[in-house]
């Protein structure tokens, strides 16, 4: 064990340290630096990664429930719209932004943005249903300029840049092990074609020969995004590795 | 594990052209009566869509969702018809009665089972139940606890689901499963997993019933008010000796066995298997003791849980005659004879 004894300083080095003191009082009793930001008025500058409100693109999602099924915290709920798809609803009472949802998105239809703080007047109205969430929520931005902080030295400083934050971000959809659907047990295929019908990029073809049917699936097309798998009434299509 | 981008599906050949293949099976198996209601069909069909409708096989909007896939017509015992008959093969003919459950006669259908789960061979049962008002009704059995509702034993002599639930039991099991039915039900498990290796390998163990005839739920219940048997009052159904014994919480109703053929299914009186030939294990009520059940073994899944049972010492095995037997087998094949020579007049 070491014991933490007083610094051995000559007389000098206490006078400027002294000297240094007193400056930083008088500094910051004239201009003071504060390491907070002054939200409304200023917005943190946040990280293209950060994990806020998400906004979704109906033409990108293909109806599989991935987002549903992950869902840690049992927020997103899959309502039927009137194409007859179901498409996901975020009830932000019950969301903890983990973005678990986004990571399993296999076509990326959601995408996240920097918006964190949206209100809402009452809990039924955190329900956020899918016509919603296809534009980002309106706010009032009364921010004039946005706040970075830097590290120098052993320092934590508040730097202020005039200008707005952008909210929005385009990140490319992130990056996941590429998995294409393939038959393991093709001896139990009914030959139903089920799969042919739910795969959205066509992937999946089948020919009627004389004496039965012949699946294909196009692995180079494959987005492994796992439909086929969900709705195989014999499970005998899997995801494998590419 | 790896898998197949590219395979084939054999197709049957379509009975009726142009037409789907559900069509063909209407026409061949149901419209002609010799459909057994086992719901093999059912169970296969990839869109669910094969269901009862008025007691008999249907698939009311076919012209909307069938995929034409051919499997029903696959998997369909009655479809090519070939009968089973007589005792069919055996390794083992015995009685035995089980000293932890109480059943019908011997309690060996749940012994069996609860046996299988216990040696780790399956891990769960497909048991037919009963509500108050004896509508069959379909259980999946994982342990011995289940057993408490005492309602799983005892035979109900109506039509039940249980393969209509068999898919969704074999895609849920980590083991295997087990199931429990009537000749027609054993004879559409072997069907499927002839046809499809999901099954061959995940259905471990078959018990067949002896069986000589099955009821429609309604047409049996409302027979039975007629004779003044009441379901809700209803403890134990049994055929015994050529009679009919309800036995009710306050007396006992007996009628013959005869008067039952004006509700006699079709499907059942071109059934000439009355042992389940094409089962793992047998049991039944003939051929042994009262309150003796009799075990025929057939498969080696089942004659290791009859060494399981022995080893552990939970049933008692007495002597079974398999010549008890000899009367019921041949009155089933005499009645087909007789259906079909009526049907040629």
């Amino acid at each position: 064990m070491r014991k933490v004894v007083a610094p051995d300083y000559t007389v000098f080095e206490h006078v400027k340290r002294h000297v240094e003191a007193v400056k930083t009082a008088i500094r910051e009793a004239i201009i003071p630096e504060s390491v907070t930001c002054s939200y409304p008025k200023e917005r943190r500058k946040m990280p293209a990664s950060f994990r806020g409100y998400l906004i979704f693109d109906p033409d990108r999602c293909i109806s599989c429930f991935g987002c549903a099924f992950i869902c840690p915290a049992n927020a997103i709920r899959m309502k039927e719209a009137e194409d007859g798809r179901y498409y996901p609803t975020i009830d932000y009472g019950k969301c903890i932004f983990c973005h678990f949802c986004l990571d399993s998105c296999p076509e990326g239809a959601l995408k996240p943005t920097k918006i964190h703080d949206v209100a809402y007047r009452d809990l039924d109205r955190m329900l956020t249903l899918t016509e919603e969430m296809i534009e980002p929520p309106e706010i009032i931005r009364e921010d004039k300029r946005y706040v970075e902080y830097v590290i120098d030295g052993r320092d934590l400083h508040l730097r202020r840049v005039d200008g707005e934050d952008e909210l929005l971000v385009d990140l490319p959809p992130p990056s996941k092990v590429e998995r294409i659907a393939s038959c393991i047990d093709p001896e139990s295929c009914t030959g139903c074609r089920i799969c042919e019908e739910v795969c959205e990029h066509g992937v999946i073809r089948s020919s009627v020969e004389e004496d039965g049917v012949r699946m294909v699936i196009d692995s180079e097309r494959c987005t492994g995004c796992g439909l086929c798998v969900k709705e195989c009434s014999m499970r005998v299509l899997r995801l494998v590795r590419r | 594990m790896g898998g197949l981008l590219e395979w084939k599906v054999r197709a049957p050949d379509k009975p009726m052209k142009d037409r789907l293949y559900f069509d063909g099976l209407k026409a061949n198996v149901i419209d002609t009566g010799l459909c057994s209601r086992c719901l093999t069909c059912a169970c296969i069909c990839p869109v669910d869509g094969i269901r009862v409708v008025d007691d008999k096989v249907d698939f009311p909007d076919r012209e909307e969702r069938c995929r034409d896939c051919g499997a029903c017509i696959r998997v369909c015992p009655r479809f090519d018809y070939r009968p089973k008959y007589g005792m069919g093969d055996y390794l083992e003919f015995t009685a035995a009665r089980s000293k932890r459950f109480s059943g019908q006669d011997g309690g060996m259908v749940t012994e069996i089972m609860i046996s299988a789960i216990e040696m780790g061979m399956i891990d769960r049962g497909l048991f037919v139940g009963r509500d108050e008002r004896w509508r069959p009704q379909v259980f999946h059995l994982h342990d011995s606890s289940q057993l408490e509702v005492g309602t799983l034993s005892g035979t109900k002599y109506t039509f039940a689901t249980v393969l209509k639930e068999l898919k969704k039991a074999v895609l849920l099991t980590r083991n295997g499963v087990g199931v429990v039915g009537t000749p027609c039900i054993v004879s559409g498990v072997r069907k499927l997993q002839m046809e499809f290796p999901l099954f061959r390998d995940r259905v471990r163990l078959v018990i067949g019933l002896f069986c000589t005839e099955n009821f429609h739920y309604d047409e049996l219940m409302s027979f039975l008010e007629k004779k003044g048997i009441k379901p809700e009052m209803l403890i134990k159904t049994d055929i015994t000796k050529g009679r009919f014994i309800a036995t009710m919480v306050d007396g006992e109703v007996k009628f013959k066995v005869k008067e039952l053929e004006e509700i006699l299914p079709s499907g059942c009186s071109v059934c000439t298997d009355f042992t389940a030939v094409e089962s793992d294990v047998s049991v039944g009520s003939v051929g042994s003791e009262p309150g003796f059940s009799t075990v025929v073994v057939r498969g080696k899944s089942a004659e290791e849980v009859i060494a399981y049972i022995r080893e552990k010492g939970y049933a008692e095995f007495g002597e079974g005659d398999p010549g008890q037997l000899d009367f019921l087998i041949d009155y089933k094949v005499g009645r087909f004879y007789v259906k079909t020579k009526d049907d040629k007049d």
